[in-house]
């Protein structure tokens, strides 16, 4: 009994112990030096966190095959920033105008303005990006290709490969500098100090050369051979980003309530938890000789209880077409035995019924 | 016929033997028998005593539908989306939200999946689809689907989150519903190879610092990867729960990234290339970025933080006809890219004062992990809170917390403590805990 109580005293202060000493370490031995800030764990002996996996060799599978030359070509085809990937060929604003007018502007808006509820390509500015809606009535930040993205590779890129939204991968070289020319004098953007007037070509070389207005304006810097580190040292402190909680437990403090305004509900499809049979939906599939069969022929030949033959009865219809087509239609439309011309149904014409004997025929096969 | 519902029957019927002998004259009686036996006074539940339509006729043939499908009473239970989530509500550049509300455990099925796509569903021909990995290794690949499968697999069970998910209430709550709040998630069983296994096969190179990840579909969506995380978790998968990877989720094969932005996870994944220098995509310059105060942008922000949400009660299922005094579970989901859930703390007043809950199910690293907690209910209105903790340490920040550091126009890596309203009906109402400091 003494041993036990000890024993469970013991226990409960190296419980306190490790976690003063490891607080908020988890249960799978893990490390805090992964590059986002997180937790690396141990992959060692079949074992890795909560998953066994297998300790084998697997080197030297020598799966698949080299790509050939041409293959690497048309695949490998990105751009970035320092011009790797771009292709020879000229385009000037004028005929970027054109070509916007008519395969861009129905969604991004006239010069690039939007307004067409697709993304904003022109306007807005650097120092709009410090705008913070804190307050109801404040002015928004404008991310417009202009005034936001540090690249103008991205946008070529992108162009190419994406746009035009209906038929991607559609544009010619020069029409990609032409766009390209258009997008960044519709931004005012600059190169070399020289406006890009409607005269203005734009190529390879000279692509080279834009420099975006909000260039510098993200952060950790990923370029060079320290970029790598940057992010390791960004992400090593949690306040660079808000991860910053706290973990009080009592008398934290009380803040205000805001409940919601306006609130959104234009939902698709509508709101609903309940559990009832679902409203059964047209088919819509249904021929027109299937809706006239099912208007005027269905209550006999359904089944072969009133002595006509069943739809669906292969044998009984394959007996019926014995006479031959002409003459099941004949009787279908002059009447036989039982069945009255017609079914009965003397709104049908000739040609009518013929469809619906088809019909029938067919699917009794 | 248990031998306890039978002596049950035999006491209601001695009891009944007694009143009518003993007790059916008095007026105080009848109040007695109120107390006594209330069953007796309940109308009986039609339910229990007629036969069912379904235990009275034949059920449909076993294979009916050779694809099982959902009861068709479940009909409700899908995805949602809306057109403020789209450009000019068209659905083709759009995200569907998973209706959390009604998920039990850890495993989204697959019809119920997220989605966002950026140029529509791409449907790839898998007899058609290639994987060419290049660049900064000894030997560039080529490989068919059949070839790719025969690597080695793993599975792994993770969380993957759009980093939008909750953009919408940077300036203040706006959906009143779970699904709209938080359902840019889901959770699911992925199998398919470590991309370490193949590197090692094709040796990387020292120079190596980034890799391109690229995809078939219209938008060709491209983001750029350090080679550490490539090396460190990375996998290139083509199933989900067990089966291919539905066409939403990146059909026949995307990577996964374990803990990072769903966004990375590249779909229909066509092209891996490495490199000295990161690409600048579109979509880690124009999107996918985080506007701070400042004006200055954080790009390359790869991990999803340590986050939490109560999932019962919320606004779809609030707490109805409960009775003053009883338990009831609230329960809810913790998850985290930097790690392992360790702890998860319930407020019940708005975040004065927390309890801890407890964890419960699998305890898996960047996976959902559900948590519960039992509340004896008092009819008061509430202010319901969760707030979760990892192993690295991190702790779920408040609204304002978030706030003060980011701002409110930064649209992605929102991760701020979530609060459901409880009123005096029982209704739930999505609210913020929230210091503005507003001109009058």
């Amino acid at each position: 009994m003494k041993l036990t109580s000890k024993l469970i005293v013991a226990t409960a202060a190296l419980a306190l112990t490790s976690t003063l000493a490891f607080a908020g370490s988890g249960p799978y031995n893990g490390t805090k030096d992964a590059l986002d800030g997180g937790m690396t764990y141990p992959r060692a002996n079949g074992v890795e966190t909560a998953y066994s996996y297998n300790t084998q060799a697997m080197k030297k599978l020598n799966y698949g095959r080299v790509p050939t030359a041409n293959e690497l070509k048309a695949w490998d085809m990105d751009m970035m920033p320092d011009g790797t990937g771009y292709p020879e060929g000229s385009g000037s604003v004028e005929e970027g105008d054109e070509l916007y007018e008519a395969q861009c502007a129905s969604c991004h808006g006239e010069f690039g303005a939007g307004g067409k509820g697709y993304p904003t390509l022109a306007g807005g500015s650097v120092e709009s990006l410090k705008n913070q809606r804190t307050c109801p009535g404040k002015d928004a930040p404008t991310r417009t290709f202009g005034s936001y993205w540090p690249q103008v590779s991205t946008l070529m890129w992108y162009i190419r490969d994406a746009m035009p939204y209906a038929h991607p991968k559609s544009f010619t070289n020069d029409e990609l500098y032409a766009m390209t020319a258009y997008l960044l004098a519709a931004n005012e953007i600059t190169i070399d100090g020289e406006e890009l007037d409607d005269e203005y070509v734009l190529n390879k070389e000279k692509l080279m050369k834009v420099k975006m207005p909000n260039r510098d304006g993200f952060y950790p810097n990923i370029d060079g051979p320290d970029g790598v580190e940057n992010v390791r040292k960004f992400f090593a402190n949690p306040k660079n980003y808000g991860a910053v909680g706290t973990r009080c437990m009592k008398d934290c403090g009380k803040e205000k309530i805001m409940r919601i305004g306006m609130e959104i509900t234009n939902v698709v499809p509508p709101y609903s938890t309940v559990r009832d049979l679902p409203v059964e939906k047209e088919t819509g599939s249904k021929s027109a000789a299937e809706k006239m069969y099912d208007a005027s022929c269905v209550v006999c030949h359904k089944t072969d209880a009133m002595g006509a033959p069943a739809v669906g009865d292969h044998d009984a219809w394959a007996t019926v077409m014995e006479q031959g087509i002409d003459k099941v239609n004949h009787n279908s439309i002059n009447g036989l035995g039982g069945m009255p011309p017609k079914g009965g149904a003397m709104d049908l014409t000739d040609e009518q019924v013929k469809d619906i004997v088809k019909f029938m025929v067919e699917s009794s096969k | 016929m248990s031998n306890i519902s039978e002596n049950n029957l035999e006491s209601t019927s001695s009891r009944r033997d007694f009143f009518k002998k003993t007790a059916a004259y008095s007026v105080s009686a009848i109040a007695a028998a109120a107390v006594l036996a209330p069953a007796k006074l309940l109308a009986d539940d039609e339910n229990i005593i007629h036969h069912t339509k379904w235990g009275t006729t034949l059920g449909d043939e076993l294979n009916k539908n050779p694809y099982g499908l959902p009861s068709k009473y479940e009909h409700n239970i899908v995805r949602r989306t809306s057109s403020l989530m789209s450009s000019a509500g068209d659905m083709h550049a759009a995200v569907s939200m998973t209706p959390l509300h009604e998920l039990s455990g850890i495993i989204t099925p697959n019809g119920l999946h997220f989605t966002r796509t950026h140029n529509g569903v791409a449907h790839v021909d898998p007899n058609k689809f290639r994987l060419m990995i290049h660049g900064l290794v000894e030997k560039p690949i080529v490989l068919t689907l059949d070839q790719l499968k025969q690597y080695p697999s793993e599975s792994r069970t993770l969380f993957l989150e759009c980093p939008a998910n909750g953009a919408a209430e940077w300036k203040g709550p706006q959906f009143n519903s779970l699904q709209f709040v938080k359902g840019m998630m889901s959770n699911a069983e992925w199998t398919g190879v470590r991309l370490s296994v193949i590197l090692d096969d094709l040796g990387l190179k020292p120079t190596a610092k980034w890799m391109l990840a690229e995809g078939s579909d219209g938008s060709e969506m491209s983001r750029t990867i350090p080679v550490e995380k490539v090396l460190d978790d990375a996998m290139i998968v083509w199933a989900q729960n067990g089966e291919a990877l539905r066409p939403e989720q990146g059909y026949p094969v995307r990577l996964m990234l374990p803990g990072w932005e769903a966004n990375l996870c590249i779909k229909y994944l066509k092209r891996l290339e490495f490199g000295k220098e990161p690409w600048y995509c579109k979509e880690e310059t124009s999107k996918y970025t985080v506007l701070t105060k400042s004006g200055k942008a954080i790009q390359h922000f790869y991990p999803l933080e340590v986050n939490s949400i109560i999932t019962s009660p919320c606004p779809e299922k609030p707490w109805k006809n409960l009775k003053k005094g009883q338990m009831i579970e609230i329960e809810g989901i913790a998850w985290s890219g930097h790690g392992t859930i360790t702890n998860v703390d319930i407020s019940l007043d708005g975040g004065d004062n927390y309890v801890e809950a407890q964890l419960k199910g699998l305890v898996l690293p960047k996976s959902w992990t559900r948590f519960s907690y039992m509340h004896k209910y008092d009819g008061k209105p509430m202010l319901i809170q969760s707030r979760s903790i990892d192993d690295s340490g991190n702790v779920q920040p408040s609204v304002s917390q978030e706030k003060d550091i980011i701002g409110v126009e930064g649209v992605y890596h929102r991760n701020s403590i979530v609060t459901w309203e409880i009123r005096k009906d029982g209704s739930v109402h999505n609210v913020q805990v929230r210091t503005d400091n507003c001109p009058a």
